[in-house]
């Protein structure tokens, strides 16, 4: 194998991508933990989803043939916290795979339950007893914030004490039971200084790809950008220092970003995803649904008893980067790489519309580029090829 | 470039498009003040702007009437107003023409027909009375988020129709101007009605409004008072080019109306199925009306052939094919 087959820091899992309808049930607004920058506003204790209601929604989407063609599907199980609710999730899942089978789905043969979880509940029996009962089937990612200091300045529970040590302890049995792990990490302004010993901690903890965002809201000060550049930058010299490129991922670090456009597709997979949430209204992705939003209403596409209104779905379906865009972002050199949340968009629009792209991560994104230019110039130099050019 | 102005001289003016008004609301007090008329008079003359003026079914007092005439303009009135009101665009409800009395007195009009959605049917029978009487009609299709596949069969199946009869007509250099018939054999690029961009509205309340449908939806919806400084937010999205389904469509005579795009996909920018499956049923009927005319070595002057096309929405193509920026630019 080539030094540069090695390189797996810009690599990621992910299961039959481009044939899957993801299909996020919101079976609980509430939430054990109240992390400050979660994006998830309105969290509360009374939205939580009866059986009937998801059994009236998997029906509906059953049967719906004609505009879901998909031949694979993941229900993704979303709260608030989805374990609190394991119980109703259970009767969820069986209810899908009997009725799948009963009606000779091809999502019988194809399908699966995945979570995002705070990995609170990790080791309760209810939730060992599900992984158990649906192992094949089961894909769960515990967020893991980094170090512990990073961790529990954000995801703390409501009398402000952080969870990071309820959580890690559970992080090895979540490991032995789903070996190829990977968590999701989010950066706001006051977690820039620990991005590095960060990454570097989760993937001591054996989590060998981390998937990090910086959050899309207007929550950046002047100089972020420059310590973020900073922390990247510190990141790459330790990779590269101890070949931590050859066994770990993570999506800071991607030869593709950063540079100019030469596609006008959209980022955003809202639409061509689907939401439910605990009345059976169906929304294009979670950050569509009234406990997500800060500014507007919930977008609503339909419900279990009407189906979805396809005229709803033109829209998203039609989106693309150049019409939501400003001339700077769609002129900008570089460009590639650069996120955009379209649920944040809507929020932050200065009308109704999906068509206004929020670009406050801007100057966020341009640091990344200039770190991420360094990284994959100095690996190039080291194994003697040009990576920022393949 | 704002060409015109729309203003609304009552809450009861005659709805022209696709939306209601506040019907049965006569008394004067509903009319637009008179210091508001004037500013909005004053300021379509400081801009070289047009005005169209929306008429209640009542007569105006003089003082309104002279006002009026310091700009041009052009009357859309109520059928009721006929004879008051010479030269205006009259606007005929479906219901109206059930009676043959109503019409007696139309001659070389131009008309706005407003077809209510259970009428769908008697479309033809009603195009029959109304063209002999008219020089140009502009039908408009009411509650178009109730129509499905039926009924676009009826649609196509009612134009057929009146395509076969208008073509005797054609032979006689005697056929009117029909916005769902003709109006594609003319035109060469999009003629949508580009409300924000070609023209603004004055509503009763002195303030401005996209278009007179987003005032009698919801008066909340302005763009705030006359002024020299006028801030339509994400005004782009009225553009043709930042409409992506828009944007490669030729069914040229399509309104484009803004105002359904929003009520029905949430989007100024986004026409609903119903919206393009319409259109490209008007395409299809103008279409063969000019194969047919060549069939018979029949031709009409700025008529021009339409190419035939494989889809009836171009939805699915805007969601395959992306335009490419360089596309995009050159638009």
């Amino acid at each position: 194998m080539s030094d540069n087959n090695k390189v797996k820091i810009d690599k990621s899992n992910s299961w039959e991508e481009g044939r899957t309808k993801n299909i996020t049930f919101v079976v609980t607004e509430d939430c054990q933990l109240e992390c400050k920058y979660c994006y998830l506003v309105g969290k509360n204790k009374s939205g939580k989803m009866e059986f009937d209601v998801a059994r009236k929604a998997i029906d509906y989407l059953l049967s719906e043939k004609e505009f879901i063609t998909e031949s694979s599907v993941v229900l993704d199980f979303i709260g608030g916290e989805p374990l609190i609710e394991i119980d109703l999730i259970d009767k969820i899942c069986d209810y899908f795979k009997l009725k799948a089978y009963e009606e000779n789905h091809p999502w019988f043969n194809s399908y699966r339950f995945s979570f995002s979880t705070n990995g609170l509940m990790y080791s309760d029996k209810r939730v060992q007893d599900f992984i158990s009962k649906n192992k094949s089937h089961v894909s769960i990612q515990i967020t893991i914030d980094g170090t512990k200091i990073k961790h529990n300045l954000q995801r703390v529970y409501p009398n402000g004490k952080g969870s990071y040590d309820n959580v890690v302890k559970n992080i090895p049995l979540w490991q032995k039971q789903f070996p190829e792990t990977s968590t999701k990490v989010t950066i706001s302004s006051d977690d820039i200084p620990y991005i590095k010993d960060s990454v570097l901690h989760i993937w001591g903890l054996g989590i060998k790809e981390v998937n990090i965002n910086v959050v899309f809201e207007n929550a950046w000060k002047p100089g972020d950008d420059e310590l973020f550049e900073e922390q990247l930058v510190s990141l790459a010299d330790e990779i590269i220092k101890k070949k931590l490129y050859e066994n770990y991922s993570c999506s800071f670090f991607n030869k593709t970003i950063g540079y100019p456009y030469n596609q006008n597709m959209n980022w955003c997979g809202a639409g061509k995803m689907l939401a439910v949430d605990f009345t059976g209204n169906f929304y294009p992705c979670i950050r569509f649904v009234n406990f997500s939003l800060q500014n507007r209403e919930g977008l609503l596409l339909g419900n279990y008893l009407d189906g979805i209104d396809q005229n709803k779905l033109r829209p998203f379906l039609t989106l693309d980067m150049i019409s939501q865009s400003e001339s700077e972002c769609i002129d900008c050199e570089v460009a590639t790489g650069c996120a955009w949340c379209q649920g944040a968009n809507y929020d932050f629009a200065d009308t109704e519309t999906i068509f206004q792209r929020a670009t406050y991560i801007c100057n966020m994104h341009k640091a990344r580029v200039r770190a991420n230019n360094y990284f994959w110039n100095k690996l190039g130099r080291k194994l003697n090829k040009d990576m920022r050019n393949e | 470039m704002l060409k015109y102005l729309m203003i609304i001289l009552g809450e009861s003016s005659v709805p022209f498009c696709y939306y209601e008004n506040k019907t049965g609301v006569k008394k004067t007090g509903e009319l637009i003040s008179y210091e508001n008329l004037k500013k909005a008079v004053v300021f379509a003359l400081k801009n070289n702007l047009k005005v169209n003026f929306l008429y209640p079914d009542i007569k105006l007092e003089k003082k309104y009437d002279k006002l009026i005439d310091e700009v041009e303009h052009i009357k859309i009135i109520p059928l009721k107003l006929h004879k008051t009101y010479k030269d205006s665009i009259l606007v005929i409800e479906s219901d109206e023409l059930s009676s043959d009395s109503n019409l007696k007195n139309l001659k070389d009009e131009n008309i706005i027909l407003r077809l209510r959605y259970k009428q769908l049917h008697k479309l033809h029978s009603y195009l029959n009375k109304l063209i002999p009487k008219c020089r140009r009609i502009n039908l408009v299709l009411l509650d178009i988020e109730r129509y499905g596949e039926k009924d676009f069969e009826e649609y196509k199946h009612q134009l057929e129709k009146t395509s076969k009869k208008i073509f005797k007509l054609t032979e006689k250099k005697n056929l009117p101007e029909m916005n769902f018939l003709t109006d594609r054999l003319t035109l060469e690029q999009m003629n949508n009605c580009d409300a924000g961009l070609t023209h603004l509205t004055v509503a009763p309340n002195g303030k401005l409004y996209l278009c007179p449908a987003f005032y009698y939806n919801n008066e909340n919806d302005t763009l705030g008072e006359i002024s020299n400084n006028i801030n339509i937010k994400n005004k782009q999205l009225l553009e043709l080019k930042y409409s992506p389904i828009c944007r490669i469509c030729d069914a040229y005579q399509c309104k484009r109306c803004v105002f359904l795009n929003k009520k029905i996909t949430s989007e100024l920018n986004t026409p609903s199925s119903q919206q393009c499956k319409l259109s490209h049923i008007e395409r299809e009927v103008s279409r063969l009306f000019i194969q047919k005319l060549k069939e018979k070595g029949l031709s009409i002057a700025g008529f021009k052939n339409i190419p035939e096309i494989d889809y009836n929405d171009p939805y699915e193509n805007a969601k395959k094919n992306k335009f490419t920026i360089s596309e995009f630019k050159n638009l």
